[in-house]
């Protein structure tokens, strides 16, 4: 890490902990009465802040989150620039302790704003500073002057990524659309094929009502039969019928047999 | 019995049915019984002449002793038997007169069986006796109001008659068809009979027909409103531009591949060369009436 980067890290840190600093909380007290320096003191800390936004978007890789950030920046400078009449307004008044150049330079820093509001970068602006550097505002004309040589570039740069973008898009919605018409043939033998089935269907409801009232009838002949054949069975099964038959036919195959031998012999 | 032999057991029946001095009334039961199994013989020995001889006397018994639906039955084994010999008059005549005994019993429905069948055994041989008996089975059906059968005889009807290039009795057919499927509201083979109707007129080059035609289905308001109301209007539009491609593209849409593949068969071979013919005489037309009003 070079010397450079811990330097600005230290700044950003100490920056941030400002508010923690009580003697310079003191100081901006000290300016407490004073409403001009009060708001001059917020707006300066606003633009401070834009810049570093700004700063940290044109860094950014992830294109969605420089927009955002972009965006974030362009709703800040509007703000302030709707600050900026309040604070020429209070620098015209007259405050109590601050001298006649003082006056003077106050109204300067208050024309000076609007001009440093413009400059921070949002992306739009055609003066976007490519690389996040030290560069304040404070060397701005330099730097419009190079970004319209880059001007052209950095179109060049976003139409191609864009354009290849359209052209994926483009791709895709193609494919898409193969797919649909896909799924829409797919569909239509679907529709065809089921309107048939409900045709048949109902072709076959009547058939089936006769086919009901067919095994309805043959069900019940059954079961009639059934209870027929169960009582004569029953019949025939009584004990009593049945000794009978067995000792009637134990008797023929004795005759059976005697007469088998008296022939025999 | 059985084992013995058909011609004997044939004789034998002849003889009890044949009335003489001694026999003064012919012993129908066993004489059936016996022409049955002589029958079965035949046909078991492939005997295919004798075996419907035998069918037609075992039917004649049978309707002797009032069984109608035996006899029927025995027809049309003998009417199979005919088919198998090839003597096409006998099958047409046999299925005929099966039909009228099950109409006899009161059953239609094998009596239009027993006609489609005898048509599809005549369908390549004489197909205009086919025709003649498939339209009659149809129409039993339709007196007992059970059109939705008959959907599958309208549709055998009209591959016949398109397999004999008969294009406007394939149409007028299937308008036919279009009305049974009417009363029984099966709309969408309703809709299909009248758009393969549109695609028979167009395919025979009879575009004032098939515009007729069109113009009388749209008075129905579900072929209007349908996929296949759609298909036909447009393809009606695209004959009359003469545009080919687009009737190609529709030949090959879904609407119609949903059809009978006889009719899609037509349909692919659509733009049959006077698509241009016809888009000049539609102009010719247009241009008349302007010179009537320019002479006046």
């Amino acid at each position: 890490m070079s010397v450079i980067d811990i330097l600005t890290r230290v700044d950003a840190i100490c920056k941030k902990y400002d508010k923690y600093d009580v003697e310079k909380q003191k100081d901006v007290n000290v300016a407490g009465d004073d409403a001009f320096a009060r708001l001059y003191a917020a707006v300066e800390a606003d633009l401070e802040s834009a810049l570093q936004k700004a700063e940290s978007a044109s860094k950014e890789k992830n294109k969605a989150s420089a927009v955002a950030m972009n965006a974030e920046v362009r709703r800040t400078k509007a703000r302030l620039l709707e600050e900026v009449p309040k604070l020429q307004r209070l620098a015209v008044k007259k405050v109590k302790g601050l001298s006649g150049e003082e006056l003077a330079a106050r109204n300067d820093l208050v024309l000076a704003l609007p001009d440093r509001i413009q400059a921070i970068p949002d992306g739009s602006a055609p003066a976007a500073k490519q690389s996040g550097g030290w560069a304040a505002s404070a060397s701005r004309t330099e730097i419009k002057f190079d970004s319209d040589g880059r001007f052209d570039d950095e179109y060049f740069q976003q139409t191609e990524e864009s354009s290849g973008f359209r052209q994926e898009f483009e791709m895709r919605k193609i494919k898409q659309d193969q797919g649909l018409d896909m799924i829409s043939e797919g569909l239509d033998t679907l529709k065809n094929m089921a309107s048939d089935m409900n045709e048949e269907l109902d072709r076959q409801v009547p058939l089936m009502d006769e086919i009901d009232t067919k095994v309805d009838k043959a069900a019940a002949d059954l079961k009639n039969t059934n209870v027929r054949l169960k009582d004569t069975v029953n019949q025939l099964r009584s004990s009593r019928n049945f000794c009978i038959d067995i000792i009637l036919l134990c008797i023929i195959l004795g005759i059976a047999a005697y007469l088998y031998n008296v022939l025999k012999k | 019995m059985a084992s013995s032999d058909p011609n004997k057991l044939m004789a034998k029946a002849d003889k009890l049915t044949k009335l003489s001095l001694t026999r003064w009334s012919a012993d129908w039961k066993s004489a059936t019984q016996l022409y049955e199994q002589a029958a079965i013989g035949y046909r078991v020995a492939k005997n295919h002449e004798n075996a419907k001889i035998a069918f037609e006397k075992a039917s004649k018994g049978q309707e002797m002793l009032s069984s109608p639906w035996d006899a029927a039955k025995h027809m049309e084994s003998a009417a199979a038997l005919a088919k198998e010999v090839g003597n096409w008059t006998e099958v047409a005549d046999f299925y005929k007169r099966a039909s009228e005994l099950y109409m006899v019993c009161g059953r239609p429905q094998p009596a239009s069986d027993a006609l489609a069948k005898g048509a599809r055994a005549l369908e390549d041989a004489v197909p205009d006796e086919a025709i003649q008996l498939y339209t009659d089975a149809c129409s039993i059906l339709e007196e007992d109001d059970k059109e939705q059968m008959a959907f599958d005889l309208y549709r055998a009807a009209t591959c016949v008659y398109i397999k004999l290039e008969k294009y406007t009795d394939a149409a007028t057919f299937l308008l036919r068809w279009g009305l049974a499927a009417d009363k029984c509201s099966a709309t969408n083979s309703q809709c299909k009979a009248y758009l393969s109707a549109i695609i028979v007129y167009l395919y025979a080059h009879d575009f004032k027909q098939a515009e007729k035609c069109y113009n009388d289905c749209s008075q129905i308001d579900v072929f209007l409103r349908n996929d296949h109301g759609r298909c036909a209007s447009k393809l009606l539009s695209a004959y009359s531009e003469g545009d080919i491609e687009e009737i190609k593209r529709l030949g090959q849409s879904s609407t119609i591949s949903n059809l009978d593949h006889v009719i899609i068969r037509l349909a692919r071979k659509l733009p049959t060369g006077e698509v241009c013919a016809l888009k000049t005489e539609a102009a010719e037309e247009q241009e008349e009436p302007l010179d009537e009003n320019d002479l006046t």
